[in-house]
């Protein structure tokens, strides 16, 4: 394999020619590997075809097949969407480090925060789609043959921030992925600028989801100022543990060298926004109970119940123990010197915000409804089959996106059997 | 897993994947993929209904608002044919246009109303209503005397009216002047026309759901499957923003019955109406009924906080 | 060093820069918006110089429905067809001399008992006109027809008139727009039983039924504040 490598870099072809080429061959060379990895991608394809089948007979047969309502518009693949781009935001925290900072120990894994950011906007994509009533008319949305409400619907902002995230870490991670290929220095000019606005982006993206929500009068649940930072500091959470776990199973495979002191950063990072996202959610409960009125109704439903109705109540009360468990894992001391239970604790972190951000975020803004009616939602079979579909194909790509850099970044790999 | 499914460049030797020592894991590869291509291709195929259902004209129709006097000809003649088709009635599809000066306003006495549900089924049976789930465009509130909160109401109510300690508030689209649906639709498919009517292009939505989050007032409606309405039953007198049959996925509100208002008619919740509770007309003749009500009745808008500045107004005797 | 730093100062620049014009782009049509709104609120009030299109030139009437002819009464008996056979008030009250001491039903002896009487604290002759059963009356005597009994209702219920001549009380249907077609109104009677006016109870008939609402009911906010 380092022959025809050799070979390539005798005779630098025009770049433009070649880029494709070189993605081509990378696609090629991640295809490769041990038995685990082909059973690995095998479950992920056939979860992702029961999700292709499920979302083809949703859009044929209608939206009924979901559990979703007039009142409940919105449900797993928004809450899903949601979570998702924050995610994709939570991988820049390794950027910020590593360019801002200049620390250099960074500049390895960095890569990894924006292949995960990329699979995680594919992802968000997706979300999108599948919730559409007619997908085929998607086209609608394309700025010149459509019709696209930009500047006022909040929802064009976040086709435009999601795309723009997805174009930035393309280029970014293709671009130093090809530099280290030909063996050439990354010329600053080609990616900094572009690593410093994808900074600024991450926090975009998030922000513009934020007040997809928060802009919504009608929906007192969600129309706190707060909604915003609490995005943010929660994807600040999902995001890093995401990274930690996947810097873990890097570390066992063969051929690794990944230095400690990213996770350690990480894992700092954590130490203070889990907190900070525990105390926002503490200030949202105070100021919703403390005051009380008709606004209280969402908060009350969520976390105890609503005449009645409380099918939301263990989801909150799951997450909320979630994320205080984690948090008391992440300032032990003992989390630096347990890989296993720095996973554990990034599980519970990264499950918690799920619960919180999805499920606990958008389907009580629509509980009780406008006209305060309550009717309470739970993903039907078709969505969770939809959801795992999107979160399988969300794999795959990180899997083969990940593969790809390890194949540019590790000369030697090709000689060693990895998974 | 897409490799070595017919690139153009698989002939090209300077390709790193083809020098590969073991051609039985390429062939086992390619194998592979095609195999995964094929479950993918029966996994989607529901979606062979897509062309069925949807024509190449109806995928390639544009915005309304970029429809010729001869496109919406062809058009309504196409929707017409459909109904027909798919429903077995014999429409008429018109266009009414907002007639210059007028803007309508709304007003219900919560004095007189007593829930009697009337307007609901009128609505029902006027805008060609999914008859399965006997959808319509207003909702009725019972509320308890002594509160305007709606925590306090309920929908569901089917006890003999007016009970004692409770009135009755109907609500429907309020044709806000500051309409948020019409604000957060990503393609503008919803939008407010001059007589203050909030309407909506079924052709265009592509079923976000996002106004339908945004409304305070629950007035808006998405289609989740396609509407069953017995060929008896349907309304024949239909507009293309109006109550023509609605695609599935699309969302759809209440419109003030503009096929009939926008001819100088009635609404038909109005009509409807037993205890003539609801008040209809034109916001810009100072001699109308509606501004009668505004300026001599105790009037009140639905969650004024909000801004949403509704053109449907509410007043007691 | 200095590259990256003059790049990073450029970036600030142009983000500050994007997030101006599209702070602009988002207030720009808000308020066009609002200066549009107080421009329809000035023609709003600003009354005999807009159109007035409608009520201008009415081309068509407004028609009030009247009641054909006066009550009839049930006889009991029944003619060759086997309809009920009813009379008009008249053909009993022309040969029997009125009682004006009679004021509820329960002082009735004979006729009319079966009648439900719940109108304030009025008695048969404030309406019943005791020289001529075929018509009503006045408070000052005058006669009325049964087709105009509007006249009568509206001595004691002027607000309700009012509100009527404006639209705002009694069910109509038709055009709303006079110079399209006619508007046809209820009367006081098409409504209101005279001897009951009180609006009777209805059952609700027609639910929608929103996807889940089936199973979930209403939530119980009204039992709660029943005291249950």
């Amino acid at each position: 394999m380092s022959t025809t490598t050799g070979k390539l870099l005798e005779q630098p072809p025009h770049y433009v020619r070649n880029y494709p080429r070189f993605i081509w061959w990378a696609l090629g060379e991640s295809t490769n590997g041990n038995w685990l990895f082909y059973l690995w991608m095998f479950v992920l394809t056939c979860v992702a075809l029961v999700g292709a089948n499920a979302w083809a007979v949703q859009v044929a047969d209608g939206m009924i097949v979901t559990n979703m309502t007039d009142h409940v518009s919105w449900g797993l693949y928004i809450a899903n969407f949601t979570f998702m781009v924050g995610v994709a935001a939570g991988g820049v925290m390794m950027v910020i480090p590593a360019y801002l900072y200049h620390d250099k120990k960074m500049h390895d894994v960095v890569i990894v925060g924006e292949l995960l950011a990329i699979s995680a906007i594919v992802m968000c994509l997706l979300f999108v789609v599948a919730d559409l009533g007619r997908p085929e008319r998607f086209w609608h949305m394309i700025p010149g043959i459509g019709r696209f409400n930009w500047p006022m619907s909040m929802l064009t902002w976040d086709v435009i921030v999601l795309n723009g995230y997805l174009l930035l870490n393309l280029h970014v991670c293709g671009y130093l992925m090809y530099m280290r290929f030909l063996g050439q220095q990354p010329n600053p000019r080609w990616y900094v600028p572009f690593v410093m606005i994808s900074i600024f982006w991450a926090i975009s993206i998030h922000t513009v989801t934020a007040f997809l929500y928060c802009g919504l009068g009608g929906r007192p649940f969600w129309n706190t100022a707060l909604l915003a930072p609490r995005f943010l500091v929660s994807a600040f959470v999902a995001g890093p543990a995401f990274i930690l776990i996947l810097l873990a199973i890097l570390k066992r495979l063969p051929g690794q060298t990944i230095d400690a002191g990213p996770s350690r950063l990480l894992i700092n990072i954590i130490r203070v926004t889990i907190l900070t996202n525990l105390l926002m959610i503490v200030s949202e409960v105070f100021t919703e109970f403390y005051s009380g009125g008709a606004h209280t109704a969402s908060t009350m439903y969520l976390f105890l119940g609503l005449h009645g109705f409380d099918a939301l109540v263990p989801w909150i009360w799951t997450a909320i123990a979630f994320n205080v468990i984690a948090a008391a894992i992440f300032l032990s001391p003992r989390i630096f010197r347990s890989t296993p239970l720095l996973i554990v604790a990034c599980l519970l972190a990264f499950v918690g915000s799920w619960i919180e951000k999805g499920m606990g975020l958008i389907v009580p803004g629509f509980i009780p409804s406008t006209l305060h009616e309550i009717v309470e939602y739970l993903p039907s079979l078709t969505e969770w089959k939809v959801s795992a579909g999107i979160w399988a194909l969300g794999l795959m790509v990180l899997t083969v996106l990940l593969k790809m850099a390890r194949t540019v970044f590790n000369d030697a790999v090709a000689e060693t059997p990895v998974p | 897993m897409n490799i070595g499914t017919g690139n153009p460049d698989q002939k090209n030797t300077s390709l790193p994947i083809l020098g590969q020592p073991t051609s039985r894991r390429t062939a086992l590869k390619v194998a592979g993929a095609a195999l995964g291509l094929a479950a993918f291709g029966k996994a989607i195929s529901p979606l062979m209904a897509i062309p069925e259902n949807v024509s190449v004209d109806e995928f390639l129709q544009q915005h309304y608002k970029e429809l010729s006097d001869d496109d919406k000809t062809a058009i309504f003649a196409r929707l017409e044919k459909e109904t027909r088709e798919d429903y077995g009635a014999d429409v008429k599809i018109s266009d009414s246009r907002p007639i210059p000066g007028v803007k309508f306003g709304y007003a219900i006495s919560l004095s007189k109303c007593n829930g009697n549900g009337k307007c609901m089924e009128a609505c029902n049976q006027e805008n060609n209503h999914h008859r399965g789930v006997d959808q319509s465009y207003i909702r009725v509130l019972e509320m308890s005397k002594g509160s305007l909160d709606m925590d306090q109401g309920n929908t569901t109510y089917d006890h003999t009216v007016p009970q004692d300690d409770k009135y009755y508030m109907p609500v429907q689209c309020q044709q806000c002047d500051n309409p948020p649906c019409v604000t957060v639709c990503p393609v503008e498919a919803t939008w407010k026309e001059d007589d203050g009517i909030v309407v909506v292009d079924y052709n265009w939505c592509i079923g976000c759901r996002y106004c339908e989050a945004a409304c305070p007032y629950h007035a808006r409606r998405f289609n989740w499957e396609q509407p069953e309405i017995p060929a008896e039953e349907m309304n024949p007198d239909q507009g293309y923003l109006s109550n023509r049959v609605r695609p599935q996925g699309t969302m759809e509100k209440c419109h003030f019955c503009l096929h009939r208002t926008r001819e100088g008619r009635l609404p038909a919740c109005l009509e409807a109406c037993p205890t003539g509770a609801r008040v209809f007309g034109d916001l810009n003749d100072p001699d109308s009924d509606i501004n009668w009500v505004l300026k001599n009745k105790r009037v009140f808008i639905l969650k004024e906080d909000l801004g949403t500045r509704p053109n449907f107004f509410y007043f007691f005797d | 060093m200095s590259n990256s730093a003059t790049a990073r100062s450029t970036l600030l620049l142009v983000v500050t820069a994007t997030a101006m014009v599209a702070a602009w782009l988002i207030i720009r049509p808000v308020l066009a918006d609002r200066n549009e709104s107080n421009a329809t609120d000035v023609t709003l009030t600003s009354t005999s110089t807009t159109t007035g299109n409608t009520t201008a030139n009415p081309k068509y009437q407004v028609t009030v429905r009247k009641p054909t002819t006066g009550p009839r009464i049930s006889t009991g008996l029944q003619d060759v067809n086997g309809n009920v056979a009813t009379v008009a008030c008249g053909t009993c009250h022309s040969n029997r001399a009125p009682n004006i001491k009679t004021k509820t039903v329960a002082d009735l002896k004979h006729f009319h008992r079966s009648l439900q009487l719940s109108h304030g604290s009025i008695s048969c002759l404030s309406c019943h006109n005791s020289s001529d059963y075929d018509a009503l009356k006045l408070a000052d005597g005058t006669r009325v027809e049964f087709t105009e009994v509007m006249t009568l209702c509206a001595q004691c219920h002027g607000p309700q008139m009012r509100d009527y001549e404006h639209g705002t009380h009694g069910g109509m249907s038709g055009y709303w727009d006079l110079s399209r077609g006619p508007q046809a109104k209820n009367n006081c009677v098409d409504c209101h039983n005279p001897h009951a006016p009180q609006f009777p109870k209805m059952k609700p008939t027609f639910k929608p039924q929103d996807r889940f609402l089936k199973k979930a009911t209403t939530h119980p906010a009204s039992l709660r504040t029943n005291g249950l």
